[in-house]
């Protein structure tokens, strides 16, 4: 489904992605794990055409987009829910969420956004029950189910997360892993963003380990998890002993 | 279908994204860590980022069997010595060469080595009989790995006689003999002298380590009533399952998701196109512990261009038609002169004129060292003598574990024999 070749993205000076190829199959959960400053969000950027690769190819269902403008890229099925959620904190959360199928507006008919919206308020009732309350009041683990049902809205093919369990309780990171898995059942490709490698890799297919910007490991996530640079660098290294 | 599965079965393009990402993701930890690697790479002025393509490879230089072994013992390691789970050590004439694995990598040597054994035809349900010589040790530990991953009884193979194993063979019902060709073809003629029948319960034969020709290949299937199968594998590199037949026994798949072939002139070192014969050289993209870049093999074949059809996509090369590195394959283990005439050496203090006869009995290969008698290896007493010829005999075995009778003839007669050959096949 997405291509990637060669890609090379700089900030300035400052080269931050060298020469990075990765690949997501249809109906793929794949994960980008990596230290902070690694490269995994400029990556995401990357593709969503906010940052502009210096070299290299970005292949969308055998579509070039590397030079694309985002909007277009949003049309074509990539939505990302970015990390820190971002969303519309004066609005209400229906607003949000109607925001999310923007570009819609003027294809689809307004009983198919609204079917959307309910499924979005099947996969998170919580948010139904708020659907009037104005976002910037609602706690972080109800924000990031409201950016994820946002990115939905726009229906995309490949739904990729930044970070998405980043600052929320345990019990929270369970239902939101549990959405991902859910929305990826139904169809759904999806690029995940993680530093908890442990849970990436748990709900994952594939992975990838970057680091300073490069790809330096890939696998099926049953090898990552066993991998001894991995469960060093993401896992702790002695997490085994106190867990067990 | 599980990507396991599917793996095999990639589009062209599938298969040069999923290689390329191996491969850059390969040469990134190289060259952070492997200190032969980095070195290699910037007196050539190359760095990771300079391959885009899988074609890009031929930027990069060569490994030999020698770098390996100047490398001895750290200098080649892509992890931490302590992540290293197992080490094996191989002959080398100036030092060992050692490969390491850490768990990760033996997992999947053992997932490679289960995938060879289920294309040849091996099931949960069949009785395994390894017969391979000791020389052959990490071959027989991977396969007895991989055959009780699938869940088939396995019978390894300790020192038995043919008569034993055939014994064993029959009260047991084996269905798979896993041995070299010229073994099979030993056990044939064994038991065609004996006026045996062959086990009713033996169905398949997964012959490795040697090539077979075709007339002795259906001698076997017809005489044995059971069907065969070739493996091909270098353990320097990966080991068993690199390469293996599918049902229609037309070549090699590669394990082309472990790594990647190339064929090449080895007198020009230019890559050769699909159908002319050559070196094959391997880089290996999905090892951790001992990454190999364009590692050349010495063995002789080619690419195949057609499609299988079988269906499968991966690439296959034809038989191993020879060496080109001047390295003897003797019952499956290889055997360098180098290393001979080093071991020679070590033994006599000094290389006295030689010639290695290797002699086939039974279909079996035996060795044969004719030394050219002089002042230093001469004893006055025969029990002497056989003293003199022990202590190479024993250093040889010790070292291949292979036989190898030493002769000690008269320098003239030995002239006569080799006529300026230091190998001959008789």
């Amino acid at each position: 489904m997405l291509r990637i070749k060669n890609l090379h993205t700089s900030y300035g000076a400052v080269k931050v992605l060298r020469n990075i190829s990765l690949h997501v199959a249809e109906r793929e959960i794949v994960c980008l794990i990596g230290a902070n400053g690694a490269g995994k969000t400029t990556l995401l950027f990357t593709i969503m055409g906010l940052v502009h690769p210096n070299a290299g190819q970005i292949i969308f269902q055998e579509q070039e987009i590397s030079n694309m403008p985002t909007p277009e890229i949003v049309c074509l099925g990539i939505s990302l829910v970015p990390e820190g959620r971002q969303i519309f904190y004066p609005l209400t959360v229906e607003e949000n969420l109607e925001l999310g199928a923007y570009h819609r507006r003027k294809n689809d008919p307004k009983e198919k956004i609204q079917a959307d919206m309910e499924h979005v308020y099947q996969l998170f009732p919580r948010l139904k029950e708020r659907r009037g309350q104005i976002a910037g009041t609602l706690s972080g683990g109800e924000q990031q189910m409201l950016a994820i049902g946002r990115a939905f809205m726009a229906r995309p093919k490949l739904l990729m997360l930044d970070e998405p369990s980043l600052g929320l309780a345990p019990r929270l990171v369970d239902k939101i892993m549990d959405t991902i898995l859910a929305l990826n059942q139904e169809g759904l490709t999806i690029l995940l963003v993680e530093q908890n490698a442990r849970r990436a890799l748990e709900i994952a297919h594939r992975g990838y380990v970057l680091e300073t910007g490069r790809i330096v490991l890939q696998g099926h996530t049953q090898e990552l998890l066993t991998d001894e640079d991995v469960r060093r660098a993401y896992l702790g290294r002695d997490y085994q002993k106190f867990t067990d | 279908m599980s990507l396991e599965d599917r793996i095999e079965y990639l589009s062209p393009e599938g298969w040069r994204q999923w290689q390329l990402e191996l491969l850059q993701s390969t040469l990134n930890r190289v060259y952070q860590r492997v200190p032969f690697y980095r070195k290699l790479m910037e007196e050539n002025g190359i760095k990771p980022e300079d391959i885009g393509e899988l074609e890009d490879l031929k930027k990069l230089p060569f490994t030999t069997r020698e770098h390996l072994a100047q490398n001895y013992p750290y200098d080649l390691f892509a992890v931490p010595l302590r992540d290293i789970v197992r080490l094996h050590a191989f002959p080398g004439p100036k030092a060992p060469i050692v490969k390491g694995f850490t768990s990760r990598d033996l997992k999947a040597l053992r997932g490679l080595t289960c995938r060879f054994l289920t294309h040849c035809g091996v099931t949960s349900e069949d009785i395994v009989q390894i017969c391979l010589d000791p020389g052959m040790s990490i071959w027989i530990e991977e396969i007895k790995e991989g055959a009780e991953t699938l869940g088939a009884l396995v019978i390894p193979p300790d020192p038995q006689s043919a008569q034993d194993r055939l014994r064993i063979m029959h009260d047991f019902r084996t269905s798979v003999l896993i041995s070299t060709p010229s073994y099979a073809l030993h056990l044939l003629h064994y038991m065609q002298k004996e006026g045996l029948l062959p086990p009713k319960s033996l169905r398949l034969a997964v012959l490795v380590g040697e090539e077979i020709d075709g007339q002795n290949r259906l001698r076997l299937e017809q005489a044995m009533n059971l069907n065969t199968r070739l493996g091909y594998g270098i353990t320097e590199v990966i080991g068993p399952g690199m390469g293996y037949e599918c049902e229609e026994k037309q070549g090699y798949h590669l394990a082309a998701d472990y790594f990647l072939a190339e064929i090449i002139d080895p007198k020009t070192l230019r890559p050769l196109p699909p159908g002319q014969i050559g070196e094959l050289v391997v880089t290996t993209l999905s090892i951790k512990a001992n990454p190999l870049i364009r590692f050349r093999t010495g063995d002789l074949t080619q690419l195949l261009d057609s499609p299988c059809p079988c269906g499968r996509t991966t690439p296959r090369i034809g038989p191993i038609v020879g060496r080109c590195d001047g390295r003897l394959s003797i019952r499956g283990i290889k055997i360098s002169l180098d290393y001979l005439e080093e071991l020679l050496r070590e033994v006599y203090h000094h290389l006295p004129a030689y010639c290695l006869r290797i002699k086939r009995h039974h279909y079996l290969e035996e060795l044969e060292l004719w030394l050219a008698i002089n002042e230093q290896l001469f004893e006055p007493s025969i029990l002497g003598l056989h003293r003199i010829m022990e202590k190479f005999q024993h250093r040889f075995n010790e070292t291949f574990g292979l036989p190898c009778r030493l002769k000690l003839v008269e320098k003239e007669h030995l002239d006569a024999f080799a006529q300026g050959q230091k190998v001959i096949v008789s």
